[in-house]
Order: C-alpha cells, then structure tokens, then sequence
C-alpha cells in the first residue's frame, strides 16, 4: 500500500484557513479490507494472469491494488488507484525485455553485462523519479490527485552521485590493507561509512517528500539529520545483537546434529542441509534488522513532514511490526504462499492504524491545483518492483 | 433514490447527495434541494465493479460521485466493464477461487515443466552458433587459471585418451565441431564437463580415478550428449526464462519475493539438468550401442568411481558421481538398454552363424 505518497509543505500561498475549530484533531487511517475479500479477488486474478500467459496480468495487478487503496480510508473516504491496465501492461514487456537481455548478456561476455549494469545505473535515478511520478499521479483522495515533481538533477545527486562517496572508504581499505594496516583501516571504513550511509538516506527522505505535492500545498519536510544517525547506529547495534545470536543458536544446533559423526565433515563441501539451516537461522536475524531499519525511517518520514497545517504523526512499533513479518513469513512458507493475501491485510491494517494526520482543519481545504500532469509511464515504476529496488519508503 | 457522495474535483470538501436516474441523464440534490446537479450516463465513466469497494462514478470535468458497494443499480451502466463484470462474478465465489487454487498449480506445473523449456528450446534453435561458441569461450577463460589449471597427466596419457577419443568421436557422424582439454582441478576435483563451443574438459582427477578406456568411453559419450543436443545453452535459456518468469509473478510481492522465490527456484533448476542428464545418458546408451559397446560399461564406471573412495581421503573422485548420481531409475535405464544391446547382438550372432 503506497500510503507513502502522502508525505509533506506549501507551494502555492497558503488559501484561507477557516478561523473556526482550530485545535487539533487527530485522524487515524482507517483499513476496512478483509483477507477473505482479498483471497478471493487474489487467486482468481493470479489464476486468470497464468492462464492468459501474463496478458491479464495487468487488469490483475490494477484490480488488486485498487482492492488495497479503496480499503484505506482518510476522514471516512477511500483512496483511489487511477492507473490503466495497459500502460502497465507495455511496462512490464519492456522490463521482461530488458532483464531478459542483462541475463543472457552474462553468459555471452562480461564485459557486455558489465556494460548493462553500468546503463541500467546511470538510469535508475530517471526510473526512480518516473515511478515516483506514476505512482502519485494515479493515487487520489476524495478526487484529486497526488503529484510528484520531476526533478532529476536532485535524482541523480541522491541517488547516484552520493553512492559514489562510499567507494572512498572502499578505497582506505583497499589502500590501507595493501599497507599491513587492515584493521585500521577497516575501522576507518567503517566510521566513514556510518558518517556518510544516515547522511544520504535522511538526503534522499528530504528530497522525496519535498517534491510531493497534494491539493495545492506542497508537503514539506523539516528533517533532523541526527535522528538518522540514532537509527543506524541503533540498527549497527541491533544487527550484531541479532546476528550473534542466531549464529550461536545454529552453532549449539549444528554442534548436537554433528555429535558423532564430525569426522565425516568436510568443511570445505558441506552438506545441503548444513547451508540451509544456515540460511534459515539467518533469515530471522536479517528480518531483525531490516525491520528496524524500516519501521524507525517510516516513522521519520511521517513525523518529519508537513502537508499546510496538517502534521503526520506514524507510530509503527518495532516488536509488534518484527511479530507480524516473522509470522506472515512462516505461515506463507507452511502454506505454499496461499496466505500470502491474508499476511497483506495483516500488514496493511497495522500500517494503516497506525498513522495519523493532525491539524486543525477539516480535511476540506484542500483544492486541485493548477498544474496539469501529463501521462507517466508505468515501465520505470514496474522495473522498479522487478529488480526489487526499495526507495527507502 | 441512491445516496451519495459528490466531490467537484476543485477541492476535497464532500458534498453529500441523493441520486437518481430519469431516463438517460443522471440527477442528483443536496437533502435541503438547495444545490442540484445532472449529467448524461454516457457523459460518465464508472469504476468496475470490485468486492466490497465502493462505485466512483467520474465525471467529464474531474468531479466524482462516489456510491457504495451494492447501492448502486446494475442497469445504470450495463455496457461497462464486461470483463471486468465476469473477474468480479468469480471474484464472489469461493468455488471459484479453489478452482483458482487448482488452475494456478495445475499451469504453474505446466509452464514450468513444459512451457519455459518449450520457450527457451525454441530461442536456442534461433540463436547464432557464435553465440553458443562466445558462450563457451567465455565460461573457460573465467574458469582457466583459477579453477582450471595445466594438467599434469603425461604426454602418452594424453595421446592415447585423445587417440580414445578421437577414435570414438569419429565414429559418430554429425557431431560437429568438438575438442577434448585435460586440466588440473584440485577445486573441482574428479568432472567432466561440456562447454556450448564443443569443448569438453576433462579433469586430471577424473582421469586418474578411470578403471580402463571403456569407462573413459562411458564419461565421454555422455558429455558429447550434452554437447551434440546444446545442454548448456539450453540449460542457461530455461534457467534465465525460470528466473524472468518467476520474477515478473513475484514483481507485486517484492517484499518477501526474494526469499520465497529462491528455494522453487533452486528445485527448478535442478530438475532442468536432471532431465538433460536423463537425455545424455539415453545418448550415450545408444552411441555406445553403436559401436559395440555394452552401455553398461556406464554402470560400471560410475560404480568403480563409488567404489574407489569409500570414506577415504580422495574425495575428489567423488565429485563426479555427486553431480551425477548414481540412482535406481539410472541404471534401470542403462541395464535395458544394455539388454536391448545385448539381444541385438545376439540376434546379430545367431544371423551370421546362420550364414
């Protein structure tokens, strides 16, 4: 659910606030669908996708994601997902295309894969504001739509040449290891990651809300760089937690599985079911982590943004929210991913009951604004979902 | 009358209305009949009909009426959304969805099993043999001196198994362009593979772990299966096609899309090579059958490479057998046809004792 577009601030002069009612009144989103409406919508429309060979795939997913939006209600009414089947549809050749090629090119040369990776690169920030746009221009509230500004110079400097900042440590490493030095300068890596990493991710939270923009206001952003670096550092720390633990939980395991018969281990070609424990012990400790990291930057992303004189104000917990994502992942593994549509609402209405908007207006002063949007492709923003890109939302 | 909603499209301020419908234009009021609207129904586009979501009706200039689930009276737009109309009466029906339940296993199975592999036997007939032999070349430059080092077997070693090989080679016809290369691979240990530009390559482990030229024979004949029916090449199109596919379905499920995807995958994967294994060895079952070998010569190979390291320290010569085990259905296969071999032989015999 892409609640997140409505992050954010002010561009047109701010219209006469009602002078009435002016303290604040606090409202929850509210998600009103069920698993057992969505399983249903789900598996036909998965069904039907398979049999057209993909073809329907495209009314599938605006059927599903209208399913979500409508069920999330702002103030009593529902969101609604605009976006056509078609557009989508040509999207998603085009990325089959392009992934096809990279696959294949792999095999064929390196450097020609090389090559792809290099252009794919260089265009994912353009992809990034593209589906950025997509994604606001299609989503609406009580008839107007969202809108995300095109700005691709800030694209690019977020997303692309900032990364570049981090070969800088890669290369003291590097240097430094060629010297003898390899854990200071492993150290020194580190500090100048953890100086940089929060510095570009609260950058690029900026940037996104700054340029979303809702019913003549534009939503704004007053960001603290130094809650980023409580949160990863907070996230370094929890990482180490999480990791030595599981590794010590799968240590005690492989030890008492090994009683005996430790002679017959060879380190070197370990048996199958020695790696997938391995994984399956790690799974959790990284689920520890990226949770963290998610819920903290969510809640970042709301308490920092401002929409006129409306406030967000996201509440995601981390236990709660790390309960939810372990057990959606068991029970969709137990059940061959039947209950994937279950763990969907799952989420969804935690998400959704926790987040608010503050002020105190009515929510009725919002007013179509004078720009005109022309049609956004959908190919950046199905790439995006492919290759599994995250924008940090 | 139907109740409703109606947002002008300038702002988001709701007005709250009742509808109804004279002929073809639609009217809808405020309660209090102070503000009244109409439109044609042809004027507007409705939203399709989904489970529990209520109807947007959109208006020509931006503004929408928006009506609740089931409130709205099916004759108002009966041309609209047949498709959709269909998806929605299914969508009700939890008969329905077990059938989805049976049709999404039923065609997963399907287009894993036969519709990926269809698909990519049908790119690999179209695609340029310089591909295939940049292919290969590519995979042993990124192996040699790494992975694949000088071997050390002796010069007449290697003559008389290039003889072997040769000789063997030259006994089938339409075989194309192959080459035999022996290295040194302690990583790798005892294997044989084929490359897509015809070359095989042959380890020095595996070549010391052999009890006699006929089970040398046996490696080979199965390795030029693979390369005479472009194993590789498909194997590297149906796993790509796997992985597409896979990844287009997963596309809406990012999330967890990752870590679910991997393990189907993984089994996908294998099961791929396992029928290209099955078709190498009905190859070579046949290629030794024609020149008078017993394709259990097969058999015998893969057990004296079973044989020769039992829990000793030369591992390597395990390698082979564990990229190609050794199961019941295997030498089920290899026996029959050692026995089909066999009575065409004898009948053979019987027919020039007979002369």
């Amino acid at each position: 659910m892409h609640h997140e577009t409505m992050a954010s601030g002010i561009y047109l002069p701010e219209l006469d606030v009602p002078a009435a009612d002016l303290t604040d009144r606090s409202r929850r989103l509210e998600f009103r669908g069920n698993a057992r409406d969505y399983f249903r919508i789900w598996i036909v429309n998965v069904a039907l996708s398979l049999v057209t060979l993909g073809i329907y795939s495209a009314w599938a997913t605006v059927r599903t994601r209208r399913y979500m939006y409508a069920s999330t209600a702002l103030a009593d009414t529902p969101f609604e997902y605009l976006a056509r089947p078609l557009p989508i549809l040509r999207g998603r050749l085009l990325t089959a295309l392009i992934f096809a090629l990279y696959a294949l090119a792999g095999h064929v040369s390196r450097p020609v894969q090389l090559g792809a990776a290099l252009v794919v690169g260089l265009f994912m920030p353009w992809m990034i504001v593209k589906s950025l746009m997509f994604r606001a221009r299609y989503s609406s509230w009580r008839g107007l739509r969202f809108h995300f500004t095109q700005d691709y110079a800030g694209a690019y400097q977020w997303y692309l040449l900032t990364y570049l900042l981090l070969a800088v440590p890669m290369v003291l490493v590097i240097v430094l290891s060629a010297g003898g030095h390899a854990l200071v300068g492993l150290l020194l890596a580190f500090a100048a990651f953890t100086g940089i990493y929060p510095w570009i991710k609260g950058n690029q939270q900026q940037w996104m809300i700054e340029h979303h923009h809702f019913g003549g206001k534009s939503f704004r952003f007053k960001g603290q760089l130094s809650n980023y670096y409580a949160i990863y550092i907070k996230a370094v720390g929890i990482a180490i937690v999480a990791f030595l633990a599981c590794a010590a939980l799968f240590g005690a395991l492989a030890v008492s599985a090994l009683k005996g018969h430790l002679q017959g281990f060879n380190p070197k070609a370990p048996p199958i079911w020695f790696i997938a424990s391995a994984y399956l012990v790690m799974a959790p400790a990284y689920l520890a982590v990226w949770t963290y990291a998610h819920k903290a930057m969510t809640n970042q992303m709301y308490n920092q943004a401002q929409l006129g004189s409306y406030r967000f104000h996201s509440t995601l917990a981390y236990w709660p929210l790390l309960g939810i994502y372990l057990s959606n992942a068991v029970v969709v593994l137990c059940t061959l991913g039947l209950a994937w549509p279950w763990a969907r609402i799952r989420l969804a209405r935690y998400r959704a009951a926790n987040l608010e908007i503050i002020g105190g207006g009515d929510l009725n002063d919002f007013v179509r604004d004078a720009f005109s949007h022309g049609e956004v492709g959908a190919a950046a923003t199905e790439m995006d979902s492919l290759l599994g890109i995250d924008i940090g939302l | 009358m139907t109740p409703a909603v109606y947002f002008d499209g300038l702002s988001t301020r709701p007005i709250w209305v009742e509808v109804w419908r004279e002929d073809a234009v639609l009217h809808w009021r405020t309660a209090d009949r102070q503000r009244a609207w109409q439109a044609s129904l042809a004027s507007m586009e409705p939203s399709a009909r989904v489970t529990g979501l209520p109807f947007v009706l959109h208006l020509a200039d931006g503004a929408h009426l928006q009506i609740e689930h089931d409130q709205m009276p099916a004759d108002w737009f009966p041309g609209h959304h047949r498709l959709e109309k269909l998806v929605d009466w299914l969508e009700r029906r939890w008969m329905a969805a077990l059938a989805g339940v049976v049709v999404v296993v039923v065609s997963l199975l399907a287009l894993f099993e036969y519709g990926v592999p269809w698909a990519a036997d049908r790119v690999a007939d179209h695609l340029p043999h310089a591909l295939e032999s940049s292919m290969g070349r590519q995979s042993l430059t990124a192996l040699e001196g790494r992975v694949l080092l000088p071997t050390h077997l002796s010069a007449e070693r290697q003559t008389h198994l290039q003889a072997v090989f040769w000789h063997f080679a030259l006994g089938m016809p339409g075989l194309g362009d192959v080459r035999l290369k022996f290295y040194s691979a302690p990583m790798i240990g005892a294997n044989a593979f084929a490359l897509p530009d015809g070359t095989i390559v042959f380890t020095d482990q595996l070549a010391s772990a052999l009890p006699d030229d006929e089970a040398f024979i046996a490696v080979i004949a199965h390795e030029l299966g693979h390369q005479v029916h472009h194993h590789m090449l498909r194997q590297v199109l149906r796993n790509s096609g796997a992985f597409i596919v896979a990844g287009m379905m997963m596309g809406d499920v990012t999330s967890m899309g990752g870590i679910t995807a991997g393990i189907p995958l993984f089994l996908i994967n294998s099961h791929y090579s396992r029928t290209f294994e099955e078709d190498a060895d009905g190859f070579a079952f046949a290629a030794l059958s024609r020149q008078d070998i017993d394709p259990v010569a097969f058999v015998h190979m893969m057990q004296a490479l079973q044989r020769s390291h039992p829990e000793s320290k030369d591992q390597a010569a395990e390698r082979y057998v564990m990229s190609h085990p050794l199961n019941a259905d295997r030498i089920g296969r290899a026996e029959a046809a050692s026995l089909a071999f066999k009575a065409r032989h004898g009948a053979g015999a019987a027919v020039q004792a007979k002369k």
